[in-house]
Order: C-alpha cells, then sequence, then structure tokens
C-alpha cells in the first residue's frame, strides 16, 4: 500500500472513533469541518482542476442550506431524502448559472459568480415568505426516518451521515477527475484553446463541472442546515465565498484532498485564536497572504513534497547500497 | 411636490450616489487597466479613509484637512503594498492578485477594528455644508449637492490627467502595451506603484466623502466593492469613460429603483449586469471578452 493509503485510512478511522473519545463541543467543531471540508472541496472541481476561480460558491452552499431548510420545515420527508434532494436541485440551478457565467472568462467568469451570488443574496433578503427574509430559516429539525429511523436525529448520528457524506463524495469526484471527463478539465487548466481545437467543446465541460461542484457544494449547505438549525442570509454573504476559496488555496488547490485540510486548518485556527484575540481574522489574513507569496502548492502540496523527497532520498540511498 | 421637482431631487441625488461610487470605481478600472488586477481590498481602503478621516477631524478640527490628507495616508499605504507584496506576483497569473488583495482586505479591516475599536464613528459635515437648500421649492441637502459637484470635479481632473500630463500618458501606453513601454526606457514598476497608490487615494476620497453621510463603520467596505465591481464590470475593466458611465447607471437604477420598486432594487442591480454582460462579456466600453 501506497503511504497515502495508509495515512488516509488512519484518518478515516480516528474521524469514525472520534465520537467515543470527544467531548461533545469538540464533536460540534468537528461535523462543522467535514461540511465545510466538503464545501472546500466542491470548490476545488472548479478552481483546482479546471481553473474556472469561483467568488460566488456560497450561491451553492446557500441554495443548499435555504432548499434543504424549506423542505425540513414544510413537508414530512425523512432527512437523506432531503439533503440528497437539495443538493440535485442546486446543481439543476447551476447549469443556468453555469450557461451565464462561462460566457466570459478569466477574472469576468469570477465577478459574474459573484454577481450570481449577489442576486440570491438579495431575493433571500427579500422572497420573506419562502427565506424568512433577514432573519431566515429557523427551527430546522433533524428529522426521524426514513422507516423510524431515529439515528439521524443525535448529533453523534448526524456527524456519521456528514461523515458519510463527505467520504462518498470524495471518492466520486476522486473518479471523476481520473476519469476522461478530469482530464478533459485539466486540459482546459492549462489550455483551454488547445482543448477546444482538438475537438473538445470546452464550454459544455464547464457547465458541467460547475454543476457538479455546485451540487456537492449544496450537498454541504443541505447539510449544515439541520445541523446548525438555521440558514440564513449569512450563508449567502459573499465574505464566505471568499473564505472558502482562501481554504482551498491553503490546503492546496487540485488535490481535492487539501481544501478538506485547508478549511480544518481555518476552522482550528479561528477557534484557537478567537480564544486568544479578537483579532483573528488579521492573523488568517496574514497566513493566507503567505501561503500566496510562498507556498502557492498549499499545504497537502508542502506536505506531499515534503514526503516525495524522503522518498526520493530513501530511494537514492537504496539504490547506494545496493 | 411636482413632478419636476421630484425628478431633479431624485437626479441630483442620484448624482450624489454616482459620484461616490465613481470615486471607488475609476480607481478600480485604472488599477485594472493598467495591472490587470482585480483590487480586493479596494473597499477596506475606502473604510480605512474613512476612518483616517474621523481621526483628522479630531486632531485637527477641520474637515477639509482630513479631505486632503487622508487620502494621501491611504494611497501611501495602497503604495506600500504594491511595493512590497504585488510586485512580486506580476509573473503569476491574474488570479493570484485577486487572492492576496482579498487577504489585504482581511487585514486593513481587523487592523481598523484594532485602531478604532468596533463602533461606527460620527463624522460631522462642516458648517458649510451642513443644512439644506431649495431646488425648485424642494429642500435637499447641501452635503449631497456638494458630494454631486465634487463628482463632477474629480472625474474633470482625472481625465485631465490621463489626457493631459505625462503621467496620464505613460498610464495610458503602460495599459496598451507594457513591453513596450519598458523598453522606450520608463520605469513600468513606478507606473504601476503610482497607479495603485492613487487608486487607493481615490478610494480613500469616497471613503472621507461618504462618512459624514453613513458614519465611518466597519460594514461601508463590505457592501461598497461589490457596487464598485458591478460598475467596473458594466462599463468595462480598464476604461475610465465606462467606469463614470458604469457608476452613474447604478446610482440612478438604486434611487429610482429605491423609490419605485423598493423589494426589487437590490436584485435590480445585478439583473443589469448579468444583461450588460450577456449581450457585451466584457462590459459596455471594454476591449476583452
Amino acid at each position: 500500500m501506497r503511504w497515502s493509503t495508509v495515512v488516509g485510512l488512519a484518518v478515516l478511522a480516528l474521524l469514525i472513533a472520534a465520537p467515543l473519545g470527544l467531548p461533545a463541543f469538540a464533536m460540534t467543531l468537528l461535523t462543522e469541518l467535514v461540511i465545510l471540508g466538503l464545501f472546500a472541496m466542491s470548490l476545488d472541481l472548479m478552481v483546482g482542476y479546471t481553473r474556472l476561480i469561483s467568488f460566488g460558491h456560497v450561491a451553492a452552499y446557500g441554495l443548499g442550506a435555504y432548499a434543504s431548510g424549506f423542505m425540513l420545515l414544510n413537508s414530512s420527508m425523512p432527512l437523506p431524502f432531503v439533503v440528497i434532494l437539495a443538493a440535485l436541485m442546486t446543481g439543476i440551478v447551476a447549469i443556468g448559472v453555469g450557461w451565464v457565467c462561462t460566457l466570459a472568462t478569466g477574472v469576468s467568469f469570477s465577478m459574474l459568480t459573484l454577481a450570481f451570488a449577489q442576486l440570491l443574496y438579495a431575493i433571500a433578503f427579500k422572497w420573506t415568505s419562502v427565506t424568512g427574509g433577514s432573519d431566515g430559516l429557523a427551527g430546522i429539525p433533524r428529522r426521524a426516518g426514513p422507516m423510524g429511523i431515529t439515528l439521524l436525529t443525535t448529533k453523534t448520528g448526524f456527524y456519521y451521515f456528514a461523515l458519510a457524506c463527505l467520504v462518498g463524495s470524495f471518492l466520486l469526484c476522486r473518479k471523476l477527475v481520473a476519469s476522461p471527463f478530469g482530464a478533459v478539465l485539466r486540459g482546459i487548466r492549462e489550455n483551454e484553446a488547445k482543448t477546444l481545437a482538438l475537438g473538445y467543446n470546452t464550454r459544455l465541460y464547464k457547465i458541467a463541472v460547475v454543476a457538479i461542484a455546485y451540487a456537492f457544494g449544496g450537498l454541504a449547505g443541505a447539510l449544515y442546515a439541520p445541523f446548525a438549525g438555521f440558514a440564513n442570509t449569512e450563508l449567502l454573504f459573499w465574505l464566505l465565498s471568499g473564505q472558502v476559496l482562501i481554504m482551498v488555496i491553503v490546503g492546496g488547490s487540485g488535490t481535492l484532498i487539501g481544501p478538506i485540510l485547508g478549511a480544518a486548518f481555518f476552522l482550528l485556527l479561528e477557534h484557537q485564536l478567537s480564544s486568544y484575540t479578537e483579532a483573528w481574522a488579521l492573523f488568517f489574513g496574514l497566513v493566507f497572504i503567505g501561503f500566496i507569496l510562498f507556498a502557492p502548492e498549499g499545504i497537502w502540496g508542502l506536505a506531499t513534497g515534503w514526503f516525495k523527497r524522503g522518498d526520493a532520498a530513501a530511494k537514492a540511498k537504496g539504490s547506494l547500497h545496493g | 411636490m411636482s413632478t419636476l421637482a421630484f425628478l431633479l431631487n431624485q437626479s441630483v441625488n442620484a448624482l450624489s450616489q454616482a459620484a461616490l461610487l465613481f470615486f471607488l470605481g475609476v480607481g478600480l478600472t485604472l488599477i485594472f487597466g493598467i495591472m490587470r488586477i482585480i483590487n480586493f481590498a479596494h473597499g477596506a481602503l475606502y473604510m480605512l479613509g474613512a476612518f483616517v478621516g474621523y481621526s483628522l477631524v479630531r486632531w485637527t478640527g477641520s474637515f477639509w484637512v482630513a479631505l486632503a490628507f487622508a487620502p494621501v495616508v491611504v494611497g501611501l499605504v495602497g503604495w506600500a503594498f504594491e511595493l512590497s507584496i504585488l510586485r512580486r506576483l506580476y509573473r503569476r497569473d491574474a488570479h493570484a492578485f485577486l487572492m492576496v488583495t482579498f487577504g489585504l482586505a482581511l487585514v486593513v479591516t481587523e487592523a481598523v477594528r484594532l485602531i478604532w475599536g468596533p463602533d461606527a464613528l460620527q463624522v460631522p459635515a462642516p458648517k458649510l455644508l451642513s443644512g439644506v437648500i431649495f431646488l425648485l421649492g424642494e429642500p435637499f441637502p447641501v452635503y449631497r449637492l456638494f458630494l454631486a459637484v465634487s463628482g463632477i470635479v474629480v472625474a474633470f481632473a482625472i481625465w485631465q490627467l490621463l489626457e493631459r500630463t505625462r503621467l496620464g500618458l505613460l498610464i495610458r501606453a503602460t495599459s496598451q502595451n507594457a513591453e513596450m513601454v519598458h523598453a522606450l526606457g520608463v520605469d513600468v514598476g513606478l507606473v504601476r506603484s503610482c497607479v495603485f497608490g492613487i487608486g487607493c487615494g481615490l478610494a480613500a476620497l469616497g471613503g472621507v466623502l461618504a462618512a459624514p453621510l453613513v458614519t465611518a463603520s466597519h460594514s461601508m467596505a463590505a457592501t461598497v466593492i461589490i457596487d464598485a465591481f458591478v460598475i467596473v464590470i458594466i462599463g468595462g475593466m480598464g476604461s475610465f469613460l465606462g467606469s463614470l458611465i458604469g457608476a452613474l447607471l447604478i446610482a440612478f437604477v438604486q434611487v429610482f429603483g429605491n423609490y419605485y420598486l423598493p423589494d426589487f432594487a437590490l436584485a435590480f442591480m445585478y439583473l443589469v449586469m448579468l444583461l450588460v454582460l450577456v449581450v457585451r462579456p466584457g462590459g459596455l466600453l471594454g476591449k476583452e471578452a
């Protein structure tokens, strides 16, 4: 087995065992981390694999959260159905978003995604009958079921559900980026004109990846609503888009696992720093600037680079002896 | 109120709004034109301008001193940022800038919170500009009229700077072909720092001017930066005239939208932007798609 598989399985085992050893507040933090990690990973499909820098990924998060919150409040569907349905709905809306945003390229694309997120923000503010306006949707239940299973109503049960969503999404995304579809995405990232010249309709691929990324982002949002018990306009505010982009870059874009680490890094940093100083966001910003300047490959890139050098050194040593 | 008086009042109101938006938009667009970067910290620097202005008013007792020096202070901050950080990134793609300036925005916002505290601060308008004036028999705040006029003055001044001065010549040349300008023996790096500093200074000017209207607060950055982006995108990135048109368009949409369709005013702005981009992906006067 490769070391990465070993480490991955070990981390997964730790995450599964976590509820046995961690106090309640730490479990809440860990659940939030799992959800944010999923959110950051979904953005990586666009940023890391296709170089579509979205500055409006909160649109996916907010859509998912509001959709699942609304369905949990106004229907009797069981939680897992609601969450998956909300994710699919987000993905379907994103086909339209992708169609419009891919009219532009580069920085204009970023700004268009931002505009869409702001449009949703404005709608969430004003469409009070559905979204609750500035109060948002409150008291979102973690409903029991299907078939009367009450596991998901508990905090631990919900944690396992979120973890399963994250692991499942990760495996799906990994398959996706390793597939021929993923190869075309990387082609677009490296040289869109060339990929187009090779006969791929790059625009369709871009719309597809936007829809897929939004669906996974929507899944994260759909999990957040029943986790927090509310969905409000904060979930659609543009600062969160910037923060999740930070998580992707600092974690290491184009690696899927990196953004999850990035989310963990920042959530823990925020948690630790905010207990010492009110100005944690200042350090947040400084750390981020530092990463862009000196370590654009991110945490995961630094770690794997370190391991690779270790491997190379070991090999060199082996060949000397052999 | 007669229809004519109402329209005049609302139009001057929209003009004053446009002036504030223009100060931000023109800085963004100048910086984009010459450096191909989007300055995400523009809103934070606008806010910094308002707070520096507050302190200057406190120390000197004069709004005019604040108006003159706050932009200089903030311009120097921007200039230092360009020298120390942005300069290292010119070989990287445009998104590195977007993200590094987002980092700067966080840092500036937090620094302001640390220095000036978490509360919104009142900046009084000078006596000369408080009170109301009558436009066709309807009262109108003098300060807003002053804003509209200063917007026109600044727009004219920047236009003259771009068209008539050597710096303006270099700015236009660099935005067209930086390598050629460099080959002709001009220090392009210096032009870039100057433009970045000027752009940040203009944002601060907007901040100081907005302070008596909205109080200096931490939330003033978050909303206004998005408006400024919308303006620059509608007008076409890098286009001076475009930012002027964009600012006027958005200000009128906001003011009249708020009056006639208050529920849709917020969304309306983004719809205008989406519409423009679908028809002309590069913006009204932009060259790039």
